[in-house]
C-alpha cells in the first residue's frame, strides 16, 4: 500500500516536472513548439514501451467513434497553455488554478452526464475553490 | 508575489483546467475501448500531428528571434518523457486499492508540493517565487475544495 501511495504522489510530481520542463523549453522556442516536442517525445517513449510490453493495439478499438480522438489535439492546447502560464504566474499558481478549473468543470460535466451526482459535497467544493480564486485576486499591499 | 494575479491569467488558467476535463473525458473513452497505454499513445500521436498543423497554420515558425532565451538545454526536451511516465504510474495506482479518488487526491498533493518547491528554488532555471500569506490561504482553499469534490463528490 505504501508503494501505491508513493506512486500516486509521484504521478502528481511528474505532472509538475513535465510542466516545468516544457515551460523552460517554451522560453527559447514558443509554448506551441514546446507542446509539439512534449507530444512527439511522449509518443516515441510510449511506442517503445508498447513494443516492449505489448498492448499497444488492443482489440475493440475499431468501434471507437472518430470524435473520441479529439483528446490529443485538446492536449496540445492544454500543454501549450501550461507553459505560457508557468513562466508568467509561476508553478504553484498555474497548478492551483488549473486544478480549480478542472474540478469546477468536472462538477459541471458530472451534473449533466453522470448517472449519480452528489450535490452537497460538489457545491461545497466549488464554493471553496471559487473563494480561493477570489483571494488570489485581492490586494495585500499597494 | 506582491502583486495579485491578473484577471486574464486567472481566467486563462481556469479555462485551461476546463480543457483538461475535456481531454481526460475523451482520452478516458479511448482507454475504455482499448487500454490506458493505447489511450495515451494515440493521444500523443494525434497531438503531434495537431501540433504540426497548428504551427504551420501560424506561419511555420519553430524558432523565434525575439524569444526570451537563445539556447535550449538538452533536458528541456524531456517533458514528454515525464508525461508518458505519468500515464503508466497513474494507471497502476488507479487499479490499486487507492482507486480513482485516492489516486487523484494524492496526485494533487504531489503536484502542489512539487510546484511550491519549484517556485521556491527556481527549478530548471525558471524564476524563483516566494508565496505570501494570501497565496498560501488561497492554496489551502483550492486544495480543500478539490479534496471535498474528489473524496465525497465523485459518483
Amino acid at each position: 500500500m505504501t508503494l501505491n501511495i508513493l506512486l500516486a504522489i509521484l504521478a502528481g510530481v511528474l505532472v509538475g516536472l513535465s510542466r516545468q520542463l516544457n515551460g523552460k523549453l517554451s522560453l527559447s522556442t514558443s509554448p506551441l513548439v514546446a507542446s509539439f516536442w512534449n507530444h512527439i517525445v511522449g509518443f516515441a517513449a510510449l511506442t517503445i514501451i508498447g513494443l516492449s510490453f505489448g498492448g499497444l493495439i488492443p482489440d475493440g478499438i475499431a468501434n471507437i467513434p472518430w470524435f473520441d480522438y479529439i483528446g490529443g489535439p485538446i492536449g496540445v492546447i492544454f500543454v501549450a497553455a501550461g507553459s505560457w502560464l508557468l513562466v508568467r504566474i509561476g508553478a504553484a499558481n498555474t497548478a492551483l488554478l488549473i486544478v480549480g478549473g478542472q474540478m469546477v468543470s468536472g462538477v459541471v460535466m458530472d451534473w449533466f452526464m453522470a448517472e449519480s451526482f452528489t450535490v452537497a459535497p460538489s457545491a461545497i467544493g466549488v464554493t471553496l475553490i471559487l473563494a480561493g480564486m477570489a483571494l488570489m485576486q485581492m490586494r495585500t499591499r499597494n | 508575489m506582491d502583486k495579485p494575479i491578473s484577471p486574464l491569467h486567472l481566467l486563462a488558467a481556469f479555462a485551461t483546467g476546463g480543457l483538461l476535463t475535456l481531454m481526460v473525458h475523451f482520452n478516458g473513452e479511448l482507454g475504455r475501448y482499448g487500454n490506458a497505454l493505447f489511450s495515451s499513445w494515440t493521444a500523443h500521436g494525434t497531438g503531434t500531428i495537431a501540433a504540426v498543423v497548428f504551427i504551420l497554420a501560424l506561419g511555420g515558425k519553430w524558432r523565434y528571434e525575439n524569444a526570451p532565451e537563445r539556447t535550449t538545454p538538452w533536458w528541456a526536451y524531456l517533458g514528454g518523457l515525464s508525461g508518458a511516465m505519468t500515464v503508466m504510474v497513474t494507471s497502476y495506482a488507479v487499479n490499486s486499492p487507492l482507486a480513482l479518488s485516492g489516486t487523484l487526491a494524492l496526485g494533487l498533493g504531489g503536484q502542489v508540493l512539487f510546484s511550491l518547491a519549484a517556485d521556491h528554488w527556481g527549478f530548471f532555471g525558471l524564476p524563483k517565487r516566494q508565496p505570501e500569506l494570501r497565496d498560501l490561504a488561497a492554496l489551502a482553499l483550492v486544495m480543500a475544495g478539490s479534496a471535498v469534490i474528489i473524496l465525497y463528490g465523485l459518483g
